[in-house]
């Protein structure tokens, strides 16, 4: 997948990056502040996003998961404070909060890349946090 | 004769007259005069209403003589302190011909201020017409003083509340917003020291290397989740061991994508406090990463988790089905010195032994009892 990291703190955002493509991903960009992340997804379009909620500018990070939901760029939340996150979760799949674990980043890496690509059966790992919308599918398609 | 002086003249006789429709012997005067409650009657029927009789409590009360009174209205009484809608409610009710009961601040010949819970009533004739206005007076400044010392009383005690609670939401609200910066810088650098342990593994060509890396690496984790799942639950100050073995696992396995590891669990909530958390973690990452990396190299096999309480104790049982394999001696030392310390700071003993084909780790450690039926 193509994807964008906003991330205010470099050496995390070094590290996503190099993880993300050892999973055999590209980054397309990298942004720390509001204001650069939209403008990075307006252009590079990415298949999918990782947004920090704390940015540059403030906790601005709600505000860039709504401008890519209205693009259509399926994201996820990383955060320290999952209470920032608003009840709809701003169209994020879910959240995975910080301190994250090299395990459970992959293990949730895993789960997005098939849930993304349509495989919605798979368990929920406990290092996302998922949407209320995203338990709802993900049971529904349980069940079935 | 002045003007003032024939009116105050009339308002004598009048008083006269009133005596005189009474025998002296009369039980009623006598008790009028003698009484310790101070009283007056008026005449509304000459100019201004006056005082045509008084009683020597009344004299007493507000050091005019007899002589002094007669004649005059009773609003000599009132003063700067006089409220004037109760002075309105007065003249209302005697121009009303009513009676009423109010309290107003008069005041005596000598200036002194004195509470006066005031009583006047019209007196009628046979016939219905009021002859008189007869008024009683109660000096009750010690209770109206007393009241006012305690209504200020209260309302400096209400203020201090106010200004104590201001103080305590205030002190709160920074406290709270401490914890949370405190929180977020805790979170941010042990995500960085991860960040850079895995920089650096990452970037280094030598094996040994690499694999000492990402076993500090696996360390710091635990200890990072720790910090996360205090933070996620209401009561930072209490631990529940089975969801954090639960998590740790389930990722650590998942991450691997290995299908040929499978995963049961045996566990129910068990909380500690906090402060035990990190060596409590740490144990289970130690036990759980072992059995993990011998299933890697082995072709996989079943891990199973159990955690629960058992007699004011806390069991957690590691068992896998992986085979034994020649393991790292330094690294198996030093996993042991880890376990060791941390088992030793609270207090947990760890028995090891091997069922059939299955390595069974026991740890059990005495735990402070909590009502964990709440917790989930």
């Amino acid at each position: 997948m193509n994807i964008l990291i906003v991330e205010d703190e470099a050496l995390l955002a070094l590290e996503l990056e190099s993880e993300l493509e050892t999973a055999g991903h590209t980054i397309v960009g990298q942004a720390m502040s509001s204001a650069q992340a939209k403008k990075l997804a307006d252009q590079s379009r990415p298949e999918f996003a990782f947004v920090d909620i704390h940015l540059l500018d403030g906790p601005s990070g709600i505000d860039v998961g709504r401008h890519l939901a209205g693009l259509g760029i399926p994201y996820v939340f990383v955060t320290g404070n999952l209470k920032r996150i608003p009840e709809d979760f701003a169209g994020a799949l879910g959240a995975i909060e910080k301190p994250y674990t090299m395990n459970g980043l992959q293990h949730a890496l895993g789960f997005i890349e098939r849930f993304v690509s349509g495989a919605k059966s798979d368990p929920i790992p406990p290092s996302l946090v998922p949407a209320p919308r995203i338990k709802n599918e993900t049971r529904v398609s349980c069940a079935g | 004769m002045t003007e003032t002086e024939s009116s105050r003249q009339d308002a004598r006789d009048a008083g006269d007259r009133l005596l005189a429709e009474h025998v002296s012997e009369d039980p009623f005067a006598a008790a009028f005069k003698a009484t310790r409650m101070p009283m007056i009657i008026t005449d509304p029927h000459q100019p201004d209403n006056p005082i045509i009789f008084s009683n020597r409590a009344f004299s007493e009360l507000t050091g005019y003589s007899q002589e002094e009174l007669v004649g005059r209205n009773c609003r000599l009484l009132q003063g700067p302190g006089s409220e004037p809608q109760v002075i309105q409610r007065i003249r209302q009710a005697i121009q009303n011909e009513e009676s009423i009961a109010c309290d107003v601040l008069n005041y005596r010949k000598d200036g002194s201020p004195f509470w006066n819970a005031l009583f006047i009533s019209p007196v009628r004739d046979s016939g219905g017409t009021v002859r008189y206005f007869f008024a009683s007076q109660l000096d009750f400044t010690d209770v109206k003083d007393k009241q006012m010392e305690l209504a200020k009383a209260r309302s400096s005690a209400e203020d201090e509340v106010a200004r104590r609670t201001r103080d305590l939401s205030e002190a709160l609200e920074a406290r709270t917003l401490l914890v949370h910066e405190v929180d977020h810088r805790v979170k941010n650098n042990l995500l960085t020291i991860a960040s850079i342990l895995k920089l650096q593994a990452r970037i280094t060509g030598d094996p040994t290397v690499r694999r000492t890396l990402m076993t500090v690496l696996e360390r710091v984790e635990a200890l990072s989740i720790v910090q996360r799942k205090l933070f996620t639950t209401d009561d930072v100050t209490r631990f529940d061991i089975a969801d954090f073995a639960t998590e740790l696992v389930t990722d650590m396995v998942g991450a691997l994508g290995r299908e040929d590891i499978h995963l049961t669990f045996d566990v129910s909530p068990v909380l500690v406090p906090a402060i035990k958390a990190s060596p409590f973690a740490l144990i289970i990452n130690e036990l759980v990463g072992d059995a993990v990396r011998r299933g890697l190299k082995d072709g996989g096999g079943t891990i199973r988790i159990e955690v629960k309480r058992l007699n004011g104790h806390f069991l957690l049982c590691v068992a896998d089905s992986m085979e034994p394999m020649p393991v790292n001696q330094e690294e198996q030392e030093f996993s042991r010195l880890i376990l060791d310390a941390c088992a030793r700071q609270v207090k947990a003993t760890i028995e090891r032994s091997q069922e059939g084909s299955d390595t069974v780790v026991r740890v059990t450690a005495p735990v402070e009892v909590y009502d964990e039926g709440e917790h989930h």
